[in-house]
């Protein structure tokens, strides 16, 4: 059974419920399908395969059916089942990981805690954890793709991406999971002396 | 007694709420928005503080919390608070507030006796008289007991103290008229700016420095009001910044937190302190800054003097002698220290002359002389020109000194600009400043009110351009000085002394000359040897009169020598700020939790943390231990081996790659077999190993040991590029976990949740396979990790607590044992192998670690290979030897005579290497352990090692592995 990389720690760290009133939501999106793959005909492959690719590094599209494909440098790629795509995803992975996998395409284990990080101190909490500038992008993020950023947040590289949302924009974080419990633990220590905030 | 005048334009108190304290037990009252200082100096206090060294009376100097003068320590409701800067620190109700640094209080200080000795405590004096060794720890209690500062509260509620990133596009430092203007100006072209100030409100000496009049003061606050006034621009008071690093990065230190601003252009507009000229009794209460006196009268509406004298040498101490007239100060006289008076102090000097006050030219202060208060009571000196030409005693209640200026440049000098020395300012200005730094104002050499917004203008308008925000402006030089606005030395020794250089470490004008002759005579070693500038001031009003010095007792000009360096940070930091939220990062394994469950007990490896050892209730960490040995090697146990590094390495290249990193051969390696790698630097230094799997033929996965994954990455990657070796890497440590299942009966535990066949034959020893285990894809590599037979089973992160918990729980059967760190080094150590980083060290090449078998010289290249073909030709240095405790039992070693790591080998008494590993095994029953020693000793039969309390035992040599040496156990196994 595939279990979150926070799942281990769920009863020792700290869990409010939904508020309205919360002015930062914390939400463990772990659990999506998503798979990595690299290569010199990974870009080929991957649009062959039907994925909308980003054109340029350090960026990240939404397809129509809700998966996100972030292109993190030249020939690396991280493809998620965002809103929606389940199935095609996770056919994919089957291909990625079976014998029959083109030759110069190889997988990249994706097993990162990822974090969804939404609300009105957004912008507070990045101030005080991390030395990149996100205010322009929370400002002017679309909903179907922008800049991914690779950067590192409280000691530990992350790779970030901000969309537009209903209730605003959203920031997506993939962490590895080693550092998920003290990630988890340290943005909502955070985040609690910034105001009321909720997770799921 | 009150010193407050009525209303004062620009005034910053609040009369209307009144604030009541208690300074050193006196019931005082002051305003809201009223400094520390303030409040006392309005009450009518002279004295605020006592020297650091002799005790001295000392008042107020700079107002500006840039001397040393006022420092306090203030009790308050969340506790007791050291060294609060009483000049900018404004006063609340009911703070008890005390001067730090007295034994008594402040009016009578015991320890003022050291005023008296002063003679006997020459500059460096610690120096050559307690330097014993034997008698310096009683010294050093001494002095910790009679110096210091204020006391810190260990009784104080913990605060959490965040840290922030702030970002713009140009940081302004400094929000005097140069700054407004530069921001303004930054602004309007489009920029986002940032504005900040040391000081409570902006506007710097434009509201102070008035000279009588209110023409400058009016601009200033127009300044202000157009710039608060502007969505781009950011202005945050009371923050100062702090340092400057690579990149335009600028820490800020705001009254709550450190702020780390990323800016893409810089300006530094933060003036230049006032500067006190070196005459005896110029550290009198009574004897200030000019410009404190003004930042009082237009501040806080206080009247430092009843009747005063303002030294100076340029127009700005004109302007204080108009100011100290408009709010019903007797002057008692302008002493101008030149033979008359500058084209710029013309006007003022006329004016003053019409309104009776006598000006006298060419001044030599002599002596500030004190009253029955400690406080001056008169001032002698001698003039040339002017009124009345002699020798002459002003009776008075306060000295004004106005007699040059000192840049505010350390920013500057940390950003790395290139200064000269400017004969027409005297002071140094930027020659060369770095891309995207600017400097505008004072701290550029430009004095003037309206060429310092000019200047200022000009500034923010290059910066703002050369990050692409409208046009590109060029850089205009700055406006030339018409008066000279600094003294080119304002230092007046006397006989009998106390001309204090430096308030902060009680420095004299003799003390400088002293270093100087005893051959401290450049500007780094005077600082060092006198302190002078090390004090909590950082020399903001002693570096520029201490190169004076030094450069007049050398007869050189002042320029040849050069300032010292203002380091990081160059003001007081709260060391609550600076110790405020940190974060260290901790890794944590997929199985951390069931770890936990079963009692580990942890301990850290590299940022990971790891279970030592497993706790059992009513055994010992030794007894626990041993029993996790006995496990593995009688039944079976399993330790989760996570935190290794684990790499993939892809393309047509791969073989090639791992050839040229490790010292093995990999091209010949077959798809699904592993082999042993051993990483060299390129001296044929050990610096890794690890275990290489083949996984396809253009694919391959290997791992690294615990503390140089992310290192070693990042390095493959380096490499693979100079080589021009087209490889993918991919880091899995994070996202893969990893479990060694050790023991005679691993066999048996695994196949009830693999397919795979296990059989010998199948999955043969050093092999590798791509499975399923406990229905997770998992890769297993069959090693002796611990010498027997073993499976290590590396399965993605998020499926590992099932598999670790299936394995668990079909090995109960044969009462399977996770294991630790602990244990884990024991087996390894019975089987004699090399723990990288613990049996080698810094400096242990390939050759002194006896595994000839994992090198293979006759490849063409790998890492560090040229080094150890020069190596093999020379000596050994060290070998890596085995060793015994001969008919060592248990008892003697749970009584400590044993080796420890680190312990010496001697020969003859000289060091002849050291214990590497070791321990009580209890698989052979005895002590064993390893040693890197000479190979002159590694040739005898027994080792003599210092242990414990320097006691000397004798050790065995013996051949390791100690334990299994044919390999078999791990070869074959026991299939229980």
């Amino acid at each position: 059974m595939r279990l979150s990389p926070l799942e281990p720690w769920s009863r020792a760290l700290p869990v409010a419920p939904l508020d309205d009133g919360a002015l930062l939501k914390f939400e463990d999106l772990s659990l999506r399908p998503r798979f990595g793959c690299k290569g010199p005909d990974a870009e080929v492959w991957l649009a062959t395969g039907g994925y909308r690719v980003p054109r340029e590094p350090n960026s990240a599209v939404v397809d129509a059916d809700g998966v996100l494909v972030a292109r993190l440098a030249t020939a690396e790629f991280l493809i998620e089942a965002a809103d929606g795509g389940v199935a095609r995803v996770e056919s994919t992975v089957r291909q990625l990981t079976s014998p029959a996998r083109p030759l110069n395409v190889y997988p990249v284990a994706r097993q990162d805690l990822v974090m969804g990080i939404e609300g009105a101190a957004t912008n507070a909490l990045l101030r005080q954890t991390c030395s990149f500038d996100f205010a322009p992008l929370l400002d002017r993020c679309d909903r179907d793709g922008g800049p991914v950023i690779l950067t590192s947040m409280i000691g530990v590289g992350v790779v970030a991406f901000v969309r537009r949302a209903a209730g605003g924009s959203v920031m997506t974080l993939w962490v590895d999971p080693s550092f998920a419990y003290y990630f988890w633990k340290t943005l909502l220590e955070v985040g609690g002396d910034l105001g009321p905030w909720s997770n799921t | 007694m009150s010193r407050r005048l009525p209303h004062v334009q620009g005034e910053r108190i609040d009369r209307g709420n009144t604030v009541e304290f208690t300074f050193e037990g006196r019931r005082l009252q002051g305003y809201r928005g009223d400094t520390i200082s303030s409040a006392l100096v309005a009450s009518g206090a002279r004295v605020l503080g006592r020297s650091f060294k002799y005790h001295r009376p000392r008042g107020l100097l700079s107002a500006a919390g840039h001397d040393v003068n006022a420092l306090m320590q203030v009790r308050r409701e969340d506790g007791s608070v050291p060294n609060v800067r009483a000049d900018v620190v404004q006063v609340a109700a009911d703070w008890d507030i005390n001067a730090v640094n007295t034994r008594g209080g402040l009016a009578r200080d015991r320890l003022a006796i050291f005023n008296r000795l002063a003679p006997f405590l020459p500059v460096g004096f610690y120096y050559k008289a307690f330097h014993s060794k034997r008698w310096f720890p009683r010294w050093e209690r001494m002095f910790r007991n009679l110096t210091g500062l204020g006391e810190v509260d260990l009784r104080a509620p913990h605060r959490s103290t965040p840290k922030r990133y702030e970002f713009c596009d140009v940081l302004v430092i400094g929000a005097g008229p140069s700054g407004l203007a530069a921001a303004l100006a930054a602004a309007e072209q489009g920029a986002s700016v940032l504005l900040v100030d040391e000081n409570s409100s902006a506007g710097g000496s434009g509201l102070y420095a008035r000279g009588g009049a209110t023409q400058f003061a009016q601009q200033t606050e127009a300044l202000i009001a157009t710039a608060q006034g502007n969505p781009r621009i950011r202005l945050l008071t009371s923050t100062y910044a702090a340092c400057y690093y690579a990149d335009h990065w600028v820490a800020l230190v705001s009254p709550e937190c450190l702020v780390k601003v990323r800016a893409r252009g810089v300006i530094v507009a933060q003036g230049a302190y006032e500067q006190p000229a070196v005459f005896r009794g110029n550290d009198l209460p009574g004897v200030m800054l000019a410009s404190a006196a003004q930042r009082m009268l237009y501040h806080y509406a206080v009247v430092t003097a009843r009747r005063v004298a303002v030294l100076t040498s340029n127009s700005e101490g004109y302007a204080a002698a108009l100011d100290a007239l408009a709010h019903g100060v007797e002057l008692a006289a302008v002493l101008d220290l030149r033979l008359e008076a500058g084209v710029d102090s013309t006007a003022a000097a006329q004016e003053l002359v019409r309104r009776g006050v006598p000006i006298h030219y060419g001044v030599k202060p002599i002596e500030a002389v004190a009253g029955a208060d400690g406080g001056v009571a008169s001032l002698v000196f001698e003039s040339t020109a002017g009124v009345a030409p002699g020798k002459h005693t002003l009776d008075l209640d306060s000295v004004w000194m106005s007699v040059g200026f000192a840049p505010a440049n350390a920013l500057l000098h940390q950003a790395d600009a290139r200064m000269s020395y400017e004969r027409s300012t005297e002071q140094f200005v930027p020659q060369t400043l770095p891309p995207g730094i600017y400097a505008c104002g004072k701290v550029n050499g430009v004095y003037s009110f309206a060429d310092r917004l000019e200047d200022g203008r000009n500034a923010g308008a290059c910066a703002a351009g050369q990050i692409g925000f409208g046009i590109a402006v060029e850089r205009r030089a700055a406006i030339a000085a018409r008066e000279c606005p600094t003294h080119p030395y304002p230092v007046f020794p006397h006989p009998r002394g106390k001309e204090f250089v430096d308030f902060d470490e009680d420095l004299q004008v003799k003390d400088l000359r002293n270093a100087c002759q005893e051959g401290f005579d450049s500007s780094e070693l005077l600082k060092r040897f006198s302190t002078v500038g090390m004090g909590p001031s950082q020399g903001k009003h002693s570096n520029m009169n201490a190169l004076r010095i030094l450069a007049n007792v050398r007869g050189e000009p002042i320029e040849r020598l050069g300032p010292t360096t203002a380091r990081p940070m160059f003001h007081p930091v709260p060391l609550a700020h600076l110790a405020g939220r940190g974060f260290t990062p901790e890794r944590r394994t997929a199985l951390d939790s069931d770890h936990e469950a079963r009692g580990a007990v942890w301990m850290p490896a590299g940022n990971w943390r790891r279970p030592e050892y497993y706790a059992i209730a009513g055994k010992s960490r030794e007894q626990a231990i041993a029993d996790e040995v006995r496990a593995v090697r009688a039944r079976v146990g399993m330790i989760d081996v996570g935190t290794l590094g684990k790499i993939e390495v892809h393309g047509p290249h791969a073989a090639q790659f791992l050839e040229r990193l490790y010292t093995a051969r990999f091209a010949n390696l077959k798809v699904g077999m592993t082999r042993y790698g051993l990483l060299l630097d390129e001296a044929g230094v050990v610096v890794d190993d690890g275990v290489i799997g083949r996984l396809g033929e253009q694919a391959f996965y290997f791992t690294t040991t615990t503390g140089n994954s992310a290192t070693l990455f990042r390095e493959f990657g380096r490499l693979a590029t100079s080589w021009d070796l087209p490889v993918g890497l991919v880091n899995l440590t994070g996202h893969y976990a990893a479990l060694n299942l050790a023991g005679p009966a691993s066999r048996a535990v695994l196949r009830e949740h693999t397919e795979l066949d296990l059989a010998d034959v199948a999955f043969p020893y050093l092999g590798v396979r791509e499975a399923q285990v406990a229905g997770a894809p998992c890769r297993i590599m069959r090693v002796g990790f611990v010498g027997e037979l073993g499976y290590e089973i590396h399965v993605p992160f998020q499926h590992a607590a099932d598999v670790w918990r299936a394995l668990l729980a079909s090995g109960s059967r044969f009462q399977i044992q996770p294991f630790g760190v602990e244990a884990q080094r024991m087996l390894r150590l019975e089987k004699g192998h090399v723990i990288v980083g613990q049996d080698t060290d810094g400096i242990t090449n390939a050759l002194e670690i006896g595994m000839p078998w994992a090198i293979k010289m006759d490849k063409p290249f790998f890492i560090g290979q040229r080094s150890l073909r020069v190596l093999a030709k020379q000596p050994r240095r060290q070998t890596l030897v085995g060793f015994t405790l001969p008919s060592s039992d248990e008892a003697s070693v749970q009584a400590r005579r044993r080796p420890k790591e680190c312990h010496l080998v001697l020969d003859g008494g000289q060091i002849a290497g050291r214990v590497t590993s070791v321990g009580w095994s209890p698989t052979l029953a005895r002590c064993i352990g390893l040693g890197l020693v000479t190979p002159q000793v590694a040739l005898r039969k027994h080792l003599r090692v210092r242990i414990d309390r320097g006691e000397e035992i004798d050790v065995e040599v013996v051949q390791a592995p100690f334990y299994d040496p044919s390999g078999e156990r791990q070869r074959v196994g026991d299939p229980l």
